[in-house]
C-alpha cells in the first residue's frame, strides 16, 4: 500500500486529522512524498536502508491502558513508563505532563527546520498517533526515567515527545528502550532548552532483532544552556538515531555522543548536524562504532557555522572498528563554515583492532580473544566512564559484556 | 577585525587579474551550439578516421540522455550548451609550424606577457612544451629528443593519427565517455591536448609541459590528455594555464586520464591560473574537469599535485583507482578562492586491490566573498586488505565573508584497512602573527609568511620549475592583502 492511500485510510486514528490547519500542511508532506519517491541515489541518509519495509508498512495502533508516574520527591526523581508513547498527564510544582496538542505540532512542523527532505520526520508527523509533552519547570533540577515499552506486535508507532527546560532548570533524563516485539517505533523528540537550563539525555537503545527503532531528536538551545546527549545503541535490531541541534544563542553548547554496538546482518544509520547560529558557542560530535559480522553502519556529522557565529569551538570525531571480513563502515564528516573567527575540526578513522596492540597483552600471556574484548573495552572507556550514575553504568557494562560474549 | 586588516583585505580587493589581455588573430569557427555537424565539422577538420569520429558520436548520444552532476556546492547559471563554439583554431593553422620562427609572432607576444617565453624555457629550463593555443597545437619542442628515447610526445590528434592502437586500447579506458555529463561532453567534441606514451623501463629524462590557453572568446575549450606509463617507467607531466579578461563565462571541460602499468610512476602537477572573473563576480572561467589515474599494474604509483587560484567556479577531482596490489596514490592540493570565486575540489581514492595505500593533502584557503569546498572520497572495497590511507585537509578563512566547507566520503569494507582523516578550519593566527610582527615584519609579510607555510607541505611536492611559478603565484593572489 503506498503512503497515499495508508494515510487515508487511517486518518480516523491518526492525532489532529480533525484539525484542517494540520491536515493541509500534511497533503503537502504527502505530495513531498509522491515526487521524490525516497530518491536513495540522491539521498545519503537511505543509504542501507530496507526502504520497502518503512514506506510499504501496514498501520496498526493500539490505544494503552492509563499508567502512572511514580514520584519519589526525596531525591526529586519520577519514573515514567510510555506505553504505546502514550503516558498519563501529572502535574506538581516541578513538572507538567500532558498530551501533545495541536499547537505543538504546529510550532515543530510548520517551522521545520530540520532537513526538509529528511522522510522519516515527514512520516511522522504524517501519521502521528502518540506523544507527550514535559515541562520541567524553573529552577529545578530533577531525574527522570522513562521506560518506553511497546505492547504488541506488528504495530507501528508515531510519537512525537515535547520536552522543555524553563530558565535555570536542569535535567537528567534516562530512557529505555528494550522491546522484544515485532514492531516499528518511529519518534521525534523536540527538546527546547530556555536560559541557562541544562539537560543530560541518556538514549539506551537495546531492541531485539525485529524491533525497529526510528529515533529523531531536534534540540535548540537559548543562551547559557547546555545540551548532552549520550546514545548507546545495543539493538540488535535497525535502529537509526538522527540527531540535530540548534544552536541559537550565545554561549550555549551541543554535545552529542553515541556508541553503537552492531553484530549478525544489523544496520544502524546514524547523523548528528550541529548549526551555530550565535556567537561563542560550542559543539561537539562523537561517535564510536564496533561492527562484527555482516554489520553495516552510515555515521554523517556535520557543522554548519552561520556567519554571525563567530568565536566558535566546533568539534568531531569518528571512530569505527571493523571486526569482520563482511562488516563496512561509512562515515562524512562534514564541516561548513561560514565565518572566519572559528575553530574547528574533525578527525575519523576506521580500521581494524591494533595489531601491535593485541600482540603486547598476548605476549603477557592473554589468548587472542581476551586481548580483543579487553581492546574493545579500553575503546569506548572513556565514554563509558564518563557515566555517573552507577545504577546506569552498571547496566550498560552488562550489556557491554554480552555484546563481547558473541565476539569470537 | 583590526583595521589594519580591513585596509589590506581592501588593497586586496582591488588587485587586478594581471595576465587579462586579448591577442588578436583571426579565427576560423564553425556555427555555435553543439549537435551531430559540430562534431562531424571537429572531426573533418582534424582528419581524423572514421572509428574516432563513432567514438565522438556514440558520446554525444550518451551526453543528450544525461544531466550535469548537481550535488557539487557551486552555484552557476544554467549552462547554455547551444551558445557555445566548440572548434576555434587561429587561420591557416591546419599546416603545422616546423619551428618557432613560423609561429604568429603575436602569439610568441602572448607567452611573453605571462613570463613564459618559449625560446627561454627552451633553454632554461630545458623543457619541452606543447602549446595549445586555444584548440590547436602550435609548437612542440624538445620532440626530437624524447623520440631517441622511444618517448611519444604530441597533441592527442597527432596520436589520433599516427598511433591508433594505443588511443583505441586507452582512451576512454579510465574515463568511460558515459561516467558523467562533462566526460560525455569532453568526449564529444575534445580537439586537442597532449598525447604521452613512455615505452618500457625508460625514465623520462624531463618534465614534460603544456601551457593551455583559452584565446577566443566563448569557446569552450575540451582538452583531452592521455598519458600511460609502459612498465617500470617514470614520468613527470606539468600542466599550467592562465587566461586573458573577459566578460563572458567561458566554459572548460577536460579530460585526463593516467594509466601506471607495473612498477611505473607518474607525477602529475597542474598550476591553474585562469581569469576568475572580477571583483563582482562577473565573467571568468567555468571549470569542470574530470581528472583520473588507474594504478593497473603492481607497485605503480600516482600522485596529483596542484595549485588552483584561477577560474571562477572550480569543479575537479583528481582521482586514483588503486587496482594494482601495493600501488599508491598521491594528491596534493592547494585551493585559493578570492571575490566571488567558487571551487569544489578534491579527490576520490578508491583501493582495490591488496596493500595498496594513498595519501591526501588539501589546503584551502578563502578570502574575499568566496567559496571553498574540499570534498573527497576514500572507500576501500572488499579486497582491499591491509590497505592504508591518511587524510588531511585544513582550511583558511580570511575575512568573514567567505565560507570553507569540508566534505569527506569514507567507506570501509574490509577489516584490514586502516583509515585516517583529519581536518581543521580555523583563521590565521593571532599568536604567529603577534611573533612575526614582533620581529619587525609587516603586517603583509608576515600574513604572506604564515600562508607560505601553510602550503609549504604542497608547493614542496611540485617540480622546480614549477615552485617557482607557484609560489609566484601564491603570493600574487594573496597580494594587496599580504604582499
Amino acid at each position: 500500500m503506498n503512503i497515499q492511500d495508508n494515510y487515508q485510510k487511517n486518518k480516523k486514528n491518526i492525532f489532529f486529522s480533525g484539525n484542517k490547519d494540520i491536515q493541509s500542511h500534511r497533503e503537502k508532506l504527502i505530495n513531498i512524498f509522491e515526487t521524490d519517491r525516497f530518491d536513495r541515489k540522491n539521498n545519503e541518509s537511505l543509504k542501507n536502508i530496507n526502504l520497502k519495509k518503512f514506506i510499504e508498512f501496514k498501520y496498526k495502533y493500539l490505544v494503552p491502558e492509563e499508567t502512572s508516574v511514580i514520584n519519589n520527591n526525596q531525591d526529586n526523581s519520577y519514573s515514567i513508563v510510555s506505553v504505546n508513547g502514550q503516558c498519563s498527564s501529572f502535574k506538581d510544582d516541578k513538572i507538567e505532563i500532558t498530551k501533545i496538542l495541536d499547537e505543538d505540532y504546529n510550532d515543530f512542523s510548520k517551522n521545520n527546520t530540520i532537513e526538509k527532505n529528511d522522510h522519516f520526520v515527514n512520516l511522522n508527523s504524517l501519521f502521528l498517533n502518540s506523544g507527550f509533552k514535559i515541562v520541567i519547570k524553573k529552577n529545578n533540577n530533577i531525574k527522570i526515567k522513562i521506560s518506553n515499552i511497546v505492547t504488541d506486535d506488528n504495530l507501528t508507532i508515531f510519537q512525537k515527545n515535547n520536552y522543555i527546560c524553563e530558565e535555570g532548570s536542569s535535567l537528567s533524563l534516562i530512557e529505555e528502550y528494550e522491546n522484544k516485539n515485532n514492531s516499528t517505533s518511529n519518534i521525534l523528540n523536540v527538546i527546547n532548552l530556555e536560559n541557562n537550563s541544562k539537560l543530560n539525555h541518556f538514549l539506551i537503545q537495546d531492541n531485539s532483532s525485529n524491533h525497529n527503532l526510528i529515533i529523531t531528536s531536534h534540540s535548540s538551545c537559548k543562551k547559557d544552556s547546555t545540551y548532552t546527549q549520550k546514545v548507546y545503541n545495543f539493538s540488535e535490531g535497525y535502529v537509526r538515531n538522527f540527531h540535530y541541534s540548534e544552536l541559537i544563542e550565545i554561549n550555549s553548547e551541543a554535545d552529542l555522543q553515541g556508541i553503537f554496538f552492531l553484530k549478525d546482518n544489523n544496520t544502524s544509520n546514524n547523523k548528528t548536524f550541529v548549526k551555530h547560529l550565535a556567537e561563542d558557542c560550542k559543539s561537539n560530535q562523537v561517535y564510536k562504532g564496533i561492527l562484527n559480522d555482516r554489520a553495516k553502519a552510515t555515521y554523517f556529522s556535520n557543522t554548519y557555522v552561520n556567519q554571525v557565529a563567530q568565536k566558535t569551538e566546533g568539534y568531531q570525531l569518528s571512530k569505527g572498528i571493523l571486526l569482520s571480513d563482511n562488516a563496512s563502515y561509512f562515515s562524512k564528516p562534514e564541516l561548513k563554515i561560514y565565518a572566519d573567527d572559528v575553530k574547528c575540526s574533525h578527525g575519523s578513522t576506521i580500521g581494524p583492532i591494533d595489531e601491535n596492540a593485541v600482540f603486547y597483552l598476548r605476549s603477557r600471556g592473554m589468548s587472542k580473544i581476551a586481548a580483543t574484548k579487553i581492546l574493545i573495552s579500553s575503546f569506548i572507556n572513556e565514554e563509558l566512564s564518563s557515566i555517573n550514575d552507577d545504577l546506569m553504568s552498571e547496566t550498560i557494562q552488562k550489556k557491554l559484556v554480552r555484546y563481547l560474549s558473541k565476539v569470537k | 577585525m583590526n583595521s589594519e586588516t580591513l585596509n589590506t583585505l581592501d588593497t586586496y580587493s582591488k588587485n587586478k587579474y594581471k595576465y587579462g589581455f586579448v591577442t588578436d588573430i583571426d579565427n576560423e569557427k564553425p556555427k555555435k551550439g553543439l549537435n551531430e555537424d559540430t562534431i562531424k565539422f571537429i572531426s573533418f577538420k582534424k582528419n581524423e578516421p572514421d572509428w574516432m569520429l563513432e567514438w565522438r558520436l556514440k558520446a554525444f548520444s550518451k551526453w543528450k540522455r544525461m544531466k550535469e552532476p548537481k550535488w557539487a556546492n557551486l552555484n552557476f547559471p544554467e549552462i547554455d550548451y547551444q551558445d557555445i563554439y566548440y572548434y576555434s583554431a587561429p587561420k591557416g593553422f591546419e599546416k603545422k609550424p616546423k619551428d618557432l620562427s613560423e609561429v604568429d609572432p603575436k602569439l610568441i607576444e602572448t607567452y611573453n606577457k605571462l613570463g613564459i617565453p618559449l625560446e627561454e624555457q627552451k633553454v632554461l629550463a630545458g623543457v619541452a612544451v606543447d602549446v595549445v593555443f586555444d584548440s590547436v597545437s602550435v609548437a612542440t619542442t624538445y620532440k626530437g629528443e624524447l623520440e631517441k628515447l622511444g618517448i611519444i610526445f604530441c597533441s592527442i590528434g597527432e596520436a589520433i593519427q599516427k598511433h591508433p592502437d594505443l588511443i583505441k586500447k586507452y582512451l576512454g579506458s579510465v574515463i568511460p565517455a558515459g561516467d558523467h555529463s562533462f566526460s560525455a561532453l569532453n568526449s564529444a567534441v575534445f580537439t586537442d591536448g597532449s598525447f604521452v606514451y613512455i615505452p618500457e623501463g625508460v625514465k623520462c629524462p624531463m618534465e614534460l609541459s603544456t601551457y593551455f590557453r583559452i584565446n577566443a572568446e566563448n569557446t569552450g575549450q575540451f582538452e583531452r590528455t592521455l598519458i600511460i606509463a609502459d612498465k617500470g617507467s617514470y614520468v613527470s607531466y606539468l600542466e599550467g594555464c592562465t587566461a586573458p579578461k573577459r566578460d563572458d563565462n567561458q566554459l572548460h571541460a577536460a579530460n585526463v586520464e593516467l594509466i601506471a602499468l607495473e612498477d611505473a610512476e607518474i607525477k602529475y602537477s597542474t598550476v591553474q591560473n585562469w581569469y576568475p572573473g572580477d571583483e563582482d563576480g562577473k565573467g571568468g572561467i567555468y571549470n569542470f574537469v574530470t581528472k583520473r589515474g588507474l594504478c593497473a599494474g603492481k607497485n605503480s604509483k600516482i600522485s596529483w599535485t596542484q595549485v588552483e587560484t584561477g577560474s571562477a567556479i572550480t569543479w575537479k577531482y583528481p582521482s586514483c583507482i588503486l587496482k594494482g596490489d601495493n600501488s599508491i596514490g598521491e594528491f596534493y592540493s592547494v585551493a585559493i578562492t578570492n571575490n566571488f570565486q567558487q571551487a569544489d575540489t578534491g579527490t576520490k581514492m578508491t583501493h582495490i586491490g591488496k596493500n595498496t595505500k594513498s595519501k591526501i593533502i588539501s589546503k584551502g584557503i578563502s578570502l574575499g566573498k568566496s567559496q571553498n569546498t574540499y570534498r573527497g572520497e576514500v572507500s576501500f572495497l572488499r579486497k582491499a586488505d591491509k590497505a592504508r590511507n591518511y587524510t588531511q585537509c585544513d582550511s583558511l578563512l580570511v575575512g568573514n565573508k567567505c565560507g570553507a566547507h569540508t566534505v569527506p566520503y569514507i567507506d570501509s569494507k574490509n577489516n584490514t584497512a586502516v583509515i585516517e582523516h583529519e581536518a581543521s578550519t580555523s583563521k590565521i593566527n593571532e599568536d604567529q602573527l603577534y611573533y612575526c610582527r614582533q620581529r619587525g615584519l609587516s603586517h603583509e609579510e608576515a600574513v604572506s609568511l604564515i600562508v607560505n607555510g601553510f602550503c609549504k607541505q604542497v608547493l614542496q611536492e611540485l617540480p622546480m620549475e614549477f615552485a617557482v611559478e607557484a609560489q609566484k603565484l601564491v603570493s600574487i593572489s594573496l597580494e594587496g592583502s599580504v604582499g
